[in-house]
């Protein structure tokens, strides 16, 4: 009896041991603060697919979330894949804390033109993108029309310029919000300006390319622009100046695809066009993408790929972009679909900057990149320093960022 | 005598010597200082002289300080820190003196009076600030609204967005969160003094500003200095107040030594040179509490206080 009791004691433990071998938890870090529910649905098939495979969600602001993957990465504690800005992964792969991911050439071809130059660095990849953001410049043609002017798109920096004097000469708004605070989308936007005049950051070989005609001509239009700009922009970033744009205190800004919706309801006279493009260059934006990043050393890294390639799949990516209002990160028509979001009023114009657009630049330490910006941008909205002096500097600076 | 009457059995039983017992009764508090302030100090100190970064560390030797000392921005920033300390210190010594003073005067509703001082101490900071920060906004501000609305300016004033009055803005916040605790504190030092002296001062027709000085003054002088160095070192460290106004900016008129020691251990993460800053903070405030300490000893001779 006593001999029965033990094997079916030892024969539980072995079982056990079997089961718990099976099991795998995989934790993801989805940044922002929710999970959505295109993803949530991907996540619960893959669950259903895998027996034993559990995945604990954490979903975390955007304000703490990157550094707390890294922190917990660098501690040795690594999530098994996060949902984060493109930005941070080159920081992640020099310390060796993500593993690089592949693509087949035909998963190649379905991404949008640049897409994948935001999460490439020294030859790999090193997150799959899984949300795309490109920008347009917003124009309330009820504050256009009451200073007199006709509600059309500018197409050049001149007209811009033009454009907004007449507003701020001729109404109590300001023509044009600028973000000049010390934050990334600070950067952004003139980023936006300057893809619209074929400047660069950093050339084809990485070498820092910022000090150029192009970027002087980019802070120049800051210059002309500074008189017709709102209050204190130093005070204010992008996504403030929804609610300025909204109360009719600025006539003109430059946002992504979302702010048709902010403004829907107050401003239901707005016009969405390309970026102005400067006297080098064509309209272009910014191409901003948040990627899924796979830790190393969970033991489980293949299995955090297969569901990052799940999530990101052609259904399940078109599920999120379209109830999300995302720009496509995929050409979904290029991978068989006919009737798509993204054919319809807005979604052209922010569509048509991705080819000539550029990519939110990778470094090693993003926050010394953003402070370049911020200092040449805020140098010359405080009046600082000539366009010469501040674009002569931001080089200098940018050639001692990791 | 009577305490080493009492242990004198307990260290018998035990089997230990005077000297053991001894060291056996301070090893708690020398485990929780060891633990809490000597080794993430040693730590911090060693980490200055590294290059750690999220995906290791190696040995730079003073490259760190010597990167610091060759920076022209570095000694600004410690101008500032000193300025920024100074001047905040000095307007929190003498709001909350004029706040003591009138809290203790005898003035129908004095409690009340006292309870309203209270909420920028007991408000959250980040919640009070974040107050301040709406009111400085140039377009939904409640500044700007009022100098607008008397006629002061034409324009909308963004007080955070030019570089002297974002510091000056930062300074004002700063006193208000500060202020209220200055004022309690003295308060309280100025009810400890005696009513016999203001009542033979008075019978001897002394005014109340020759009262004021010349008692009050001298009597709260010690809780005035100490009070000083505290907010001295609280203000140098202040971190919240302007991380949440202007992070810093614009172009660098707010940053601190600590906001500076921030971005470059935290959001840069580059962790060996910001310890380099730290360890400079600390080695900073050290020498400053010395001399103040040195100062306030003599404060007290003078004074006649223990």
């Amino acid at each position: 009896m006593t001999s029965i009791k033990t094997l079916s004691v030892a024969a539980a433990l072995l079982a056990g041991s079997a089961l718990s071998a099976q099991a795998e938890e995989l934790h993801f870090i989805m940044c922002g603060g929710e999970v959505r529910p295109a993803d949530q649905k991907v996540i619960d098939t893959f669950i259903g697919e895998n027996p034993g495979v559990t995945v604990n969600m954490e979903a975390v602001e955007w304000g703490t979330c990157q550094d707390k993957s890294m922190q917990l990465a660098a501690a040795g504690d690594p999530p098994s894949l996060a949902y984060m800005g493109s930005r941070t992964l080159r920081q992640l792969a020099k310390n060796d804390l993500i593993v690089p991911v592949s693509f087949t050439p035909e998963e190649q071809a379905k991404f949008q033109p640049g897409v994948l130059s935001t999460v490439s660095s020294g030859g790999q990849y090193w997150g799959i993108p899984h949300a795309f953001s490109t920008k347009a410049l917003y124009i309330n043609c009820a504050v256009v029309e009451a200073a007199g002017a006709a509600c059309k798109a500018p197409e050049t920096y001149a007209d811009l310029v033009a454009l907004a004097k007449t507003v701020t000469d001729n109404t109590d708004a300001a023509g044009i919000g600028i973000a000049g605070k010390d934050f990334d989308n600070t950067m952004h936007m003139f980023l936006d300006f300057l893809y619209s005049n074929d400047g660069l950051v950093f050339d084809a070989e990485g070498k820092p390319a910022l000090d150029s005609k192009n970027t002087r001509e980019t802070l120049q239009l800051y210059a002309d622009l500074l008189p017709y700009m709102q209050s204190g922009p130093i005070e204010w970033e992008r996504d403030q100046m929804k609610d300025l744009f909204n109360d009719g205190q600025i006539a003109m800004y430059v946002t992504g695809p979302w702010g048709k919706g902010q403004h829907a309801e107050k401003v239901p006279s707005q016009m969405i066009v390309p970026i102005p493009h400067g006297p080098s260059g064509d309209s272009g934006t910014i191409l901003i993408t948040d990627s899924i990043a796979v830790f190393k050393g969970t033991g489980h890294e293949d299995l955090a790929v297969k569901l990052a390639k799940a999530l990101t799949s052609g259904e399940a990516q078109y599920d999120l972009d379209s109830t999300w209002g995302l720009t496509p990160i995929l050409d979904y028509q290029k991978a068989g679909m006919s009737e798509v979001y993204y054919t319809q009023d807005p979604w052209p114009v922010f569509v048509a900057g991705i080819s000539t657009g550029g990519p939110e630049p990778m470094v090693e330490d993003f926050k010394s990149l953003q402070a370049v910006f911020t200092n040449m941008v805020q140098g010359i909205l405080l009046g600082e320093g000539s366009v010469d002096e501040l674009v002569t500097i931001a080089g200098q600076e940018l050639a001692a960022v990791r | 005598m009577q305490d080493s009457g009492r242990t004198a059995p307990i260290m018998a039983r035990s089997g230990l010597s005077e000297a053991a017992f001894a060291w056996m009764l301070i090893s708690p508090a020398l485990l929780f200082i060891g633990v809490i302030v000597a080794w993430p100090l040693a730590e911090t100190i060693r980490l200055s002289f590294t290059d750690a970064t999220l995906g290791g560390e190696s040995y730079v030797g003073l490259a760190n300080y010597a990167a610091l000392m060759a920076s022209p921005k570095f000694y600004d920033t410690v101008a500032r820190t000193f300025y920024w300390m100074f001047l905040s210190v000095s307007l929190k010594l003498i709001m909350g003196l004029i706040g003591a003073t009138l809290l203790n005067a005898a003035i129908p509703g004095k409690a009340l009076f006292r309870i309203l001082v209270m909420p920028p101490w007991v408000i959250p900071v980040a919640i009070g600030v974040i107050g301040w920060k709406w009111m400085y906004n140039g377009y939904f501000g409640l500044i700007s609204g009022l100098l607008q609305e008397f006629g002061l300016v034409q324009d909308r004033v963004a007080l955070l967005a030019s570089k002297t009055s974002a510091f000056y803005s930062a300074v004002v916040t700063d006193v208000w969160v500060g202020t209220p605790m200055v004022t309690l504190f003295l308060l309280a030092a100025m009810q400890g003094v005696s009513r016999d002296l203001y009542e033979a001062a008075w019978v001897d027709g002394a005014g109340r500003w020759y009262r004021f000085r010349r008692i009050t003054i001298p009597q709260i002088m010690p809780v005035i200095v100490s009070m000083a160095l505290l907010s001295a070192i609280w203000t140098f460290n202040s971190f919240e107040i302007i991380w949440i106004l202007t992070e810093g900016g614009p172009r660098g008129a707010t940053t601190t030594l600590i906001i500076d020691t921030y971005k470059v251990a935290i959001s840069s993460q580059r962790f060996g040179e910001g310890a380099a800053r730290a360890v400079v903070i600390v080695t900073l405030l050290a020498l400053f509490s010395l001399a103040y300490l040195y100062f306030l000893n003599r404060v007290n001779r003078y004074y006649g206080a223990k």
